[in-house]
C-alpha cells in the first residue's frame, strides 16, 4: 500500500499552505464584512471611496505582481545553481516591496492631510484595517525575502517566495474590492 | 506570447490588472453596474488563479488547483452578491 497522500501533491512545505489558507480566510472574512457593512450605506461608501487614489493602487498592483514574478524566478535560478542571480532577484523583489510600502505611505499621508482617519466613516475603518494589515504582511515579506536571500537554500527560498505570493494573492483580491467596486 | 510560463503569467497579471482598472474607470450606466462589478471580480479571480497556478506552482497539482479555483470562485460570487445587495433591496 502506498503512503502517497493528496497532500504530497502540494508544492513546498505543507505548513506554508496552512498559512496561505489561514490568511486567505482572515482577509476573505474582512472583505465580506466590508461589503456587508456597505449594504447599510452604499452612497456613503461610494463617496468615501472617491477619496482613494486608484491610480496609485493600480501602480502598486503592478509593483507587487512584478515582485512576485522575481521571487518565483529566484527559486528557479537557485534550483539551477545560479546562486548570485537568485539572490539578486530576491533583493530586487524585496526592493519592490519597499516601493509598494512607500506608495502606500504616500497614500496614508494624503489621507492624513485631508484629516481622514479610521473613524471618519466605516469605509475608512475597513480601509485602514485591511490595507494596514496587508502592509504589515508586506513588511514581514520584505524581511523574509532578505532573510532567504542570505540563507539561500532552495527550501528556504521556496518557503519565502510562497509567503510573498500569499501577500500578492491577498492584494489581488483586496485591491478590486476596496478600490474598484463602485 | 513568450514560451516561458513564468514570464507569460507575469504578462497576464499586468494585462488583467490594467483590465480591471479600466473597467472600474469606465463610465458605466447605473443599469450596467452589476456587469461592471462582475467583470472586476471575475478579473480578480483570474489573477488569483494565475498566482496560484504559476507563482505558487499549483499547475503541477491539478486537483488542488481545481479546489482553490472553485473555492475562490464561490468566494467571488459571495462578494458579488454582497456588492449587488443594495441594488436588489
Amino acid at each position: 500500500m502506498s503512503d502517497e497522500s493528496v497532500l504530497d501533491e502540494l508544492p513546498g512545505d505543507l505548513m506554508i499552505w496552512v498559512l496561505i489558507v489561514s490568511e486567505l480566510l482572515v482577509f476573505g472574512a474582512g472583505l465580506a464584512a466590508f461589503l456587508a457593512v456597505r449594504i447599510t450605506d452604499p452612497a456613503g461608501f461610494a463617496e468615501a471611496q472617491d477619496a482613494l487614489h486608484r491610480t496609485g493602487a493600480g501602480v502598486n498592483t503592478v509593483v507587487l505582481v512584478t515582485s512576485g514574478a522575481l521571487a518565483a524566478w529566484a527559486l528557479r535560478l537557485r534550483e539551477s545553481a545560479r546562486r548570485g542571480a537568485a539572490r539578486l532577484a530576491l533583493v530586487v523583489a524585496a526592493a519592490l516591496g519597499v516601493v509598494f510600502l512607500w506608495i502606500k505611505g504616500a497614500e496614508y499621508a494624503a489621507k492624513a492631510a485631508q484629516s481622514i482617519t479610521w473613524d471618519t466613516h466605516p469605509f475608512f475603518t475597513f480601509y485602514y484595517l485591511l490595507t494596514g494589515f496587508h502592509a504589515a504582511h508586506v513588511v514581514a515579506g520584505v524581511l523574509v525575502l532578505l532573510l532567504v536571500a542570505w540563507k539561500d537554500a532552495p527550501r528556504n527560498i521556496e518557503a519565502g517566495a510562497a509567503f510573498w505570493h500569499m501577500v500578492d494573492l491577498v492584494w489581488v483580491l483586496l485591491f478590486p474590492v476596496i478600490y474598484l467596486l463602485r | 506570447m513568450p514560451a516561458d510560463p513564468l514570464l507569460r503569467a507575469w504578462l497576464w497579471l499586468i494585462f488583467l490588472s490594467f483590465g480591471s482598472t479600466l473597467v472600474s474607470l469606465w463610465p458605466w450606466p447605473p443599469a450596467l453596474a452589476a456587469l461592471a462589478g462582475g467583470l472586476v471580480l471575475g478579473l480578480a479571480w483570474l489573477k488569483a488563479r494565475v498566482i496560484l497556478s504559476r507563482y505558487l506552482g499549483l499547475c503541477d497539482a491539478p486537483a488542488w488547483r481545481r479546489g482553490f479555483g472553485i473555492s475562490l470562485a464561490l468566494f467571488c460570487l459571495l462578494l458579488l452578491g454582497l456588492y449587488l445587495a443594495p441594488a436588489l433591496a
